[in-house]
């Protein structure tokens, strides 16, 4: 196996690794660094919680080491799951093994980056709005984040508590089977968690699709003629294909922002430099300015900027206008969803509308540029629907476009088995890994 | 004048709300603590049902009604005692609202019950610095918010020690130190009301409300207005001063707390039975058997299975019977009562006989005794007449006294004295006192 430091050197997947990997382990994995691990720190890519070393391992970590599993390292990420590209990070910037000036994207980056270029390797990512299937489609690997409540969140650092799923990103499809149901389960440390029913694999086969009209709107070319082409794939290995109209997804992505935002902003209240982040703060302030100026200094810009959206929708005033009407929305999703799916087995779309980015094209986007190419990966995560990313072509330049499906509440099963289909019929292309 | 509380209580559980650290005082700071109540990023809270149970026990007690389903919200505000700096609390849907409760005849309306976690707790060191202990962190707490019923700060005291009392008998919570019970005191003399926050213990609460009253009266005097404000009680000073400008302006941008589900407790509610509050019980033993308030206050204080006691002698026998017997053998030997069921039917078994016109008065006195005592009757009969016959025979000599008894019962004190001195001790002044009532009374 390469080394981890050299590998680490170029394309800066991790915040911190092994030094000395054990040949004989049945299997190696990372995990994402919002994943409390006891042996190593852990900072979610924040510096408000830099120095932190957690008392207790995350449940997907400590399930995948019961089973002999060896963890590599913590993966890098946007701060705290900010992000679409990794980029907002406080410490390293993963970069896309196919191209080393385009992102990996994110939040799950160097997750999906550590698929990509290590192999066998099994990484642990987490997804909110679409942390999992975005960088699984810019770093062309398999992506499958599980129903809401299927993996314990029990060491997962929040970002938005109703909305976070842990799950995993692999080079290889039959990882995702392998592993998942290791990871799932109830927990009785997450209560949100003992609602699931077991996950049982049967090989259910994906028969049929839906694909929303609007999800082919707003795609670059080559994302819309690869689509196109994986359609024409599918239907050749005998999965019908019908479009349909999905007139809630368009107020998906607000509503997600505001539940997210809200959340987030309550569970970063508690990094007050108090506890946890550098300790240089004047301790001659009163603690409430003690707060403020360590707050102003070690939060990123999108933290602080996802903090102000989400204590304002959550004022008094406001809250009924936002808060409250997008946990309506949220019902109205997953209803729309509900009645799609009991006609077919999934919703496809292309994951991202376009390929992995340049970081110098990022720096000029807005964050609202930035939220909306989140628009394909956000109904489903908050509908806390299972989705799974696929690589399903690659452009002009050899970058990886994804698409994804969508399966009905606990349904895992037949995106597992789709993506063990679709690897047969499509031929994967790995990164050549330069060290 | 109007005055409307908001008490909180620490709940008896026997580990912390969200999480399994103990609730038993520790002894060194921070020790009862684990990453849950500490607020660790990664920790979640796991409700503790026995929270649940015990509130929704005080909710009932206060003839709350109860959803069917309830939830947890978060309180978010930066103090450093918070370890989140969200507390887990409940906002939308408390476990029980629109109660009342009866202060002697007058009803004190309950706005809303709903559990919360408790904070840890700020200690100052020096001008300079202060420490944090988390042991107090998520530990259950219920809040009980009053209509503003209460008319004069003495009667907010009253209420608060009685309710205090009735809660404490509901959940069989242990007599604790008077400062667990800390108070938000809302008060108005006319229009324009005040509210002191955190106000620890009852002393401290009549003290704020008392000097609220007095400084909204003079400023009204004055020709001045009262300011709609925030204020805090200072303990060493016994005053009430303003609060921050901050903190009135809180917004606490209550959400729902995600990690934590909607709770179902309807069928729970129904499956809880509130036992029957000291208070509760006098206002219905007087009400039911046409006694005395001061009697059924007399029987309850003394011991509620002793009213309850009175209670069947009184289906038994009939209600002056019940009254006489409890009230005078039976309540002076409760305290030493090493009580069985066969006692008790023994007991009711004799009472029974006494009023069926089988035994005397004196007979029916010696077998009680002896059954509570758990002595010979024979013996028990044999001090018992000693006793009577000394009464008796002082009472010959002294026949004033049954006059002066008939206007003063603290007559019946000579007796005591003549016994206690003619016996050094030989006999209870339980048995003392209530043998000299019982003949005096029989001589009248």
């Amino acid at each position: 196996m390469t080394s981890l430091a050299s590998v680490n050197g170029r394309y800066r997947m991790f915040r911190s690794f092994i030094e000395s990997i054990d040949e004989d382990a049945p299997f190696h994995f990372s995990a994402k660094d919002n994943l409390t691990s006891s042996a190593f720190e852990t900072c979610a890519g924040s510096r408000v919680l830099e120095g932190y070393r957690p008392a207790f391992d995350a449940a997907p970590i400590s399930r995948l080491s019961d089973i002999g599993g060896q963890l590599l390292g913590k993966t890098n990420m946007d701060e705290f799951g900010f992000g679409t590209f990794s980029a907002n990070s406080a410490y390293g910037i993963p970069l896309n093994p196919f191209d080393t000036e385009r992102a990996c994207g994110g939040s799950s980056g160097g997750a999906a980056c550590a698929a990509a270029v290590l192999d066998g390797h099994v990484a642990l990512g987490v997804s909110t709005g679409g942390s999992i299937s975005c960088p699984a489609s810019f770093c062309g690997v398999f992506g499958i984040t599980p129903t809401y409540g299927r993996v314990s969140r029990y060491g997962l650092i929040d970002y938005a508590n109703s909305l976070d799923k842990p799950g995993i990103l692999s080079a290889r499809a039959a990882d995702l089977s392998r592993y998942l149901p290791v990871i799932s389960g109830r927990d009785p440390r997450d209560p949100t968690s003992c609602m699931q029913p077991d996950l049982v694999l049967t090989g259910r086969k994906l028969r049929s699709v839906a694909v929303p009209e609007t999800a082919l709107e707003g795609l670059s070319r080559d994302v819309e003629s690869a689509f196109r082409t994986a359609i024409g794939t599918l239907e050749g290995m005998g999965v019908e294909v019908e479009t349909v109209d999905m007139p809630t997804l368009r107020y998906a992505m607000p509503a997600y922002y505001i539940l997210a935002t809200s959340e987030a902003s309550t569970n970063l209240a508690r990094y007050g430099g108090m506890r946890y982040g550098p300790q240089d703060g004047d301790l001659a302030l009163r603690f409430d300015d003690y707060f403020t100026d360590f707050r102003s200094r070690y939060f990123g810009d999108e933290a602080k900027r996802r903090i102000l959206l989400g204590t304002f929708t959550r004022m008094v005033g406001f809250r009924d206008r936002y808060y409250t009407k997008a946990l309506q929305v949220r019902e109205v999703v997953i209803n729309d969803y509900r009645r799609v799916l009991d006609d077919h087995d999934a919703v496809l779309a292309p994951t991202m509308p376009f390929v992995a980015p340049r970081f110098d094209d990022i720096s000029r986007m807005s964050a609202l540029d930035s939220y909306k190419a989140d628009y394909l990966t956000v109904p489903a995560n908050l509908a806390g629907m299972p989705h799974l990313s696929v690589p399903c072509g690659y452009d002009g330049g050899g970058m990886p476009i994804g698409m994804q499906l969508v399966a009905d509440h606990w349904c895992e099963d037949v995106l597992l088995s789709a993506a063990l289909d679709w690897e047969k019929g499509f031929d994967v292309r790995r990164p050549e890994v330069m060290e | 004048m109007r005055i409307g509380l908001e008490i909180h209580v620490q709940l008896p559980t026997r580990s912390k709300m969200f999480c399994s650290c103990p609730t038993t005082s520790a002894e060194s700071p921070n020790t009862h603590v684990c990453p849950t109540c500490l607020g660790m990023p990664g920790s979640r809270p796991v409700l503790n049902r026995r929270a649940l149970e015990l509130g929704l026990t005080i909710a009932k007690m206060l003839g709350c009604s109860i959803p069917d389903t309830t939830w947890f919200s978060r309180k978010t505000y930066f103090y450093p005692d918070l370890c989140k700096h969200f507390q887990i609390t409940q906002y939308d849907t408390p476990i029980g609202e629109k109660g009342v409760y009866y202060l002697g005849k007058k009803p004190i309306r309950i706005t809303r019950v709903h559990l919360e976690e408790d904070p840890g707790k700020t200690k100052r060191v020096g001008d300079q610095s202060s420490l944090v202990d988390y042991n107090r962190s998520g530990i259950p707490l219920v809040e009980i918010v009053t209509e503003p019923d209460m008319s004069t700060p003495a009667e907010a005291r009253e209420f608060l020690s009685s309710l205090i009392a009735d809660i404490r008998h509901a959940i069989g919570l242990q007599e604790c130190d008077e400062r667990s019970i800390r108070c938000d005191c809302n008060i108005s003399v006319k229009e324009e009301r005040c509210e002191v926050k955190n106000v620890t213990g009852l002393k401290n609460c009549e003290r704020a409300l008392m000097y609220e009253a007095v400084r909204q009266t003079k400023v009204l005097k004055a020709g001045g207005r009262v300011e709609r404000e925030t204020r805090r009680f200072d303990e060493e000073r016994k005053v009430t001063l303003p609060a921050r400008k901050k903190e009135l302006e809180a917004d606490y941008g209550y959400i729902g707390e995600p990690d934590l589900g909607v709770y179902h407790i309807g069928k729970m509610a129904e499956g809880i039975k509130v036992r029957e509050s000291p208070q509760n019980m006098i206002r219905r033993l007087a009400q039911e058997y046409g006694i005395e308030t001061a009697t059924a206050r007399q029987l309850v204080s003394t011991s509620v299975p002793l009213a309850e006691f009175f209670e069947t002698l009184a289906e038994e026998t009939d209600v002056p019977t019940a009254v006489t017997w409890t009230a005078g053998v039976i309540s002076a030997n409760w305290k030493s009562y090493d009580r069985s069921e066969e006692s008790d039917r023994r007991m009711v078994s004799a009472v029974k006989r006494l009023f069926a016109g089988e035994i005397t008065d004196t007979e029916c006195s010696i077998i009680l005794k002896a059954v509570m005592t758990g002595t010979d009757p024979e013996e028990a009969g044999r001090s018992s007449e000693d006793l009577d016959a000394m009464i008796g025979s002082f009472l010959d000599a002294n026949p004033s006294i049954v006059e002066d008894y008939r206007k003063n019962e603290k007559a019946a004190n000579r007796i005591i004295g003549h016994v206690m001195k003619e016996t050094g001790g030989a006999h209870p002044s339980s048995d003392i006192v209530a043998a000299a009532k019982r003949i005096l009374e029989s001589r009248l």
